[in-house]
């Protein structure tokens, strides 16, 4: 059974040493490790030696490395500082980070759109697929950091856990043996007035409709509205990921691997009989993403 | 299917515009000096936030000093674009300081006075700042943000392309936009390669970079959109690639296979051999590491042909995440004026590679232009476009 998340839960932490060298792993902030670790796993589970390209969405970045050199600027005020956190404080630290240990030299890309720079990475994942690119290792990452962003006040929420998480996946263009899941469609939609009908018509464009979708994973806050989306596409369908994530801007990429837990585990013990899966995004009220997901053989 | 460049806007230390930008390029005129506040050369816009603020016509808010520098350059390139549901149109910006500006202040003040200024923490986010550029252009839907460090704002225009030429989009408005911050020119100076003089790129002397700020967009468009639009084709974008030097975070590989990768497959993006190509504008920081780095490259994809190029950090400094996007408007500007770019404070050659970068404002039949730009963590972009 999902436990859900609550304020004495702890990020499960894996033994990094198995991933990272020790060096390296000592200069490491946790957004780091946490995506690395994850991203070298992927790769082993896909038995993939080589990552066509290298894709990561993360809303905040390297901000505790950020934080880190605010600190030390301030600290040293007109005196020098050492640049150890600077170089490694920019977004792109963590997809340029995998390649230069997997001492990979093709397309890395970064996307940092708050809540829906997991999706952006998809879309632009499912693009290198059609451009003729085999195998995208693509993640959505992002560590907790309060003192220099404040998540409550921009989601308008007292409410949320805020928490820290890293999902990695490849995403291929031909089907494999390991291949676990159709990734059918993903969409990014960024100040929408209407997000309900914006599903719709995404749905729409892939040949399928509400009524067809098994199961609806969403996450909503502040004034976003539950019953609308019981209405579109049942109450019985609907499970708040949050719950068992908690709140940070890319756990839509956790919701992911939730999914694709739920259709390659069929007959799931929670949700049976699943074929298609819906992650409904719509963690910032004006945003919205979304990822279509369907069984192997659809 | 073709790209067409339809609109172009730029705003940085050299000008307000394209055209005040392209007069002090004409004029040899740079743009970078020394900054009382930093005591070291830097090429700041010479607006502060509440001047744009005014001649923008904005409301009284806590505007990022992104979204503020943003704002001029993307409506001049998007004109007199208008919102057509036939046309998919998207957003696509770049910056890596994001809201940082605002962090900045308010950090330091919470350091003595412990106050929580809420507002300004919720924009730190870089998301945050082309949101709120998006809601000034009306455009919704497709808004994205890329930072991969100092070659982001290339990546921007050619994620824009990709969109296009994938059937997700019609019209891309893509550039990026960089304000100077504390926290970056303490960065560079403490990598010890920020230049006390002005910079000098591709020269033997060349100390380091100096940083400058500002912002650059482009409009593209498929060829359906224009039938709509009606917009004027100012160039087509034809070729691009990003490709990583997976050498070190910030250091480049001693022969840029990072930069050589993304050249090679960009011209063959654009199914052209190197030899057509007649301008290079290069990355060129004026650092040692990336001059030396980027010339070896260029040297292994042009050998001894090598075509007329420049750098043009030595009028704006290096604006980071905006530089790509800045640069990709000059090559722009290039092919309109038939000219080649120049490069300043150049006088003695790197001797392991002898370049010699063009120095004046020249004019030559130029049918191909390219565009590099290199980032932290080995990013590597190069764009090519050719005249329409």
């Amino acid at each position: 059974m999902t436990k859900n998340i609550d304020s004495s839960s702890e990020l499960v932490t894996p033994d990094y040493s198995e991933f990272i060298p020790a060096m390296d792993r000592r200069r490491m902030s946790h957004v780091q490790k946490m995506s690395i670790a994850c991203a070298l796993d992927c790769l082993q589970q896909a038995k993939i030696e080589q990552a066509d390209a290298i894709i990561v969405g993360t809303s905040m970045g390297c901000c505790i490395n950020t934080k880190n050199f605010l600190d030390k600027i301030l600290d040293a005020k007109e005196g020098p500082v050492s640049p150890t956190s600077f170089i490694v404080s920019t977004h792109n630290t963590i997809a340029g980070q995998i390649a230069l240990l997997m001492k990979n030299h093709g397309y890395n890309m970064t996307y940092t759109q708050n809540s829906l720079s997991y999706e952006q990475s998809l879309v632009d994942a499912i693009l290198c697929c059609a451009e003729g690119l085999m195998n995208v290792l693509v993640g959505g990452t992002d560590e907790e950091e309060d003192s220099i962003y404040n998540m409550r006040a921009r989601l308008k929420d007292d409410k949320i856990l805020e928490t820290s998480g890293a999902s990695f996946f490849i995403v291929s263009n031909t089907k494999s043996k390991t291949g676990a899941v159709n990734l059918i469609d993903a969409g990014s939609f960024g100040l929408v007035k209407n997000t309900y009908e914006t599903a719709v018509e995404f749905l729409q464009a892939n040949n399928t409709t509400a009524h067809e979708i098994d199961i609806v994973l969403y996450a909503l806050s502040g004034k976003s509205s539950l019953n609308e989306l019981k209405s579109v596409f049942g109450a019985e369908k609907l499970f708040d990921y949050q719950e068992i994530t908690g709140t940070y801007y890319t756990n839509s990429a956790f919701a992911m691997h939730y999914a694709i837990d739920i259709l390659s585990n069929q007959p799931h013990p929670i949700f049976a009989e699943v074929k298609t899966v819906l992650v409904y995004n719509n963690l910032i009220p004006e945003n919205l993403g979304l990822i279509l997901l369907g069984t192997k053989n659809e | 299917m073709r790209i067409f460049v339809t609109g172009i806007g730029v705003i940085s230390a050299i000008g307000r515009n394209v055209a005040e930008n392209l007069h002090s390029i004409k004029s040899l005129r740079t743009g970078i000096r020394k900054s009382l506040e930093y005591k070291l050369m830097i090429g700041e816009v010479p607006l502060s936030n509440e001047q744009l603020v005014q001649i923008l016509n904005l409301p009284d808010e806590d505007f990022s000093r992104t979204t503020l520098l943003a704002l001029p350059a993307a409506k001049e390139a998007w004109g007199n674009n208008k919102n057509d549901s036939r046309i998919r149109t998207g957003l696509i910006s770049s910056t890596s300081v994001g809201g940082l500006d605002r962090t900045e202040k308010y950090y330091s003040h919470s350091q003595t006075t412990k106050t929580n200024d809420h507002y300004s923490l919720m924009i730190h986010d870089n998301g945050s700042t082309t949101e709120r550029l998006a809601e000034e252009l009306g455009i919704s839907g497709h808004i994205s943000t890329i930072s991969t460090a100092c070659s982001s704002g290339a990546n921007s225009i050619m994620q824009g392309a990709r969109l296009i030429e994938g059937n997700k989009l019609d019209r891309v408005i893509a550039g990026g936009s960089e304000p100077l911050a504390t926290f970056d020119i303490k960065g560079f100076h403490s990598l010890n390669i920020y230049d006390k003089e002005i910079c000098k790129p591709f020269d033997e002397k060349r100390m380091g970079l100096n940083l400058g700020e500002g912002a650059a967009f482009l409009v593209l468009e498929n060829g359906q959109s224009i039938s709509i639009t009606g917009n004027k084709p100012i160039c087509v974008l034809c070729g691009w690639n990003n490709a990583t030097d997976a050498f070190h975070q910030t250091a480049s590989s001693p022969d840029g296979k990072g930069a050589y990768l993304a050249m090679k497959n960009a011209l063959a993006k654009a199914g052209i051999s190197p030899d057509k190509i007649d301008y290079i504008n290069a990355h060129g920081t004026g650092t040692g590491n990336n001059d030396l780095s980027e010339s070896m490259a260029l040297k292994n994809i042009f050998g001894n042909t090598l075509p007329s190029f420049s750098s043009t950090k030595g009028f704006t400094g290096h604006t980071l995440a905006a530089a790509g996007a800045i640069e990709a408007v000059y090559c722009t500007l290039s092919l309109v004026s038939q000219a080649i770019l120049p490069n300043l404070n150049f006088s003695t050659p790197i001797p392991q590679t002898g370049l010699v970068p063009e120095t004046h404002f020249r004019s030559l039949k130029i049918d191909y232009v390219l565009s590099n730009s290199f980032g932290f963590g080995g990013n590597c972009t190069c764009l090519i476009f050719r005249k329409y």
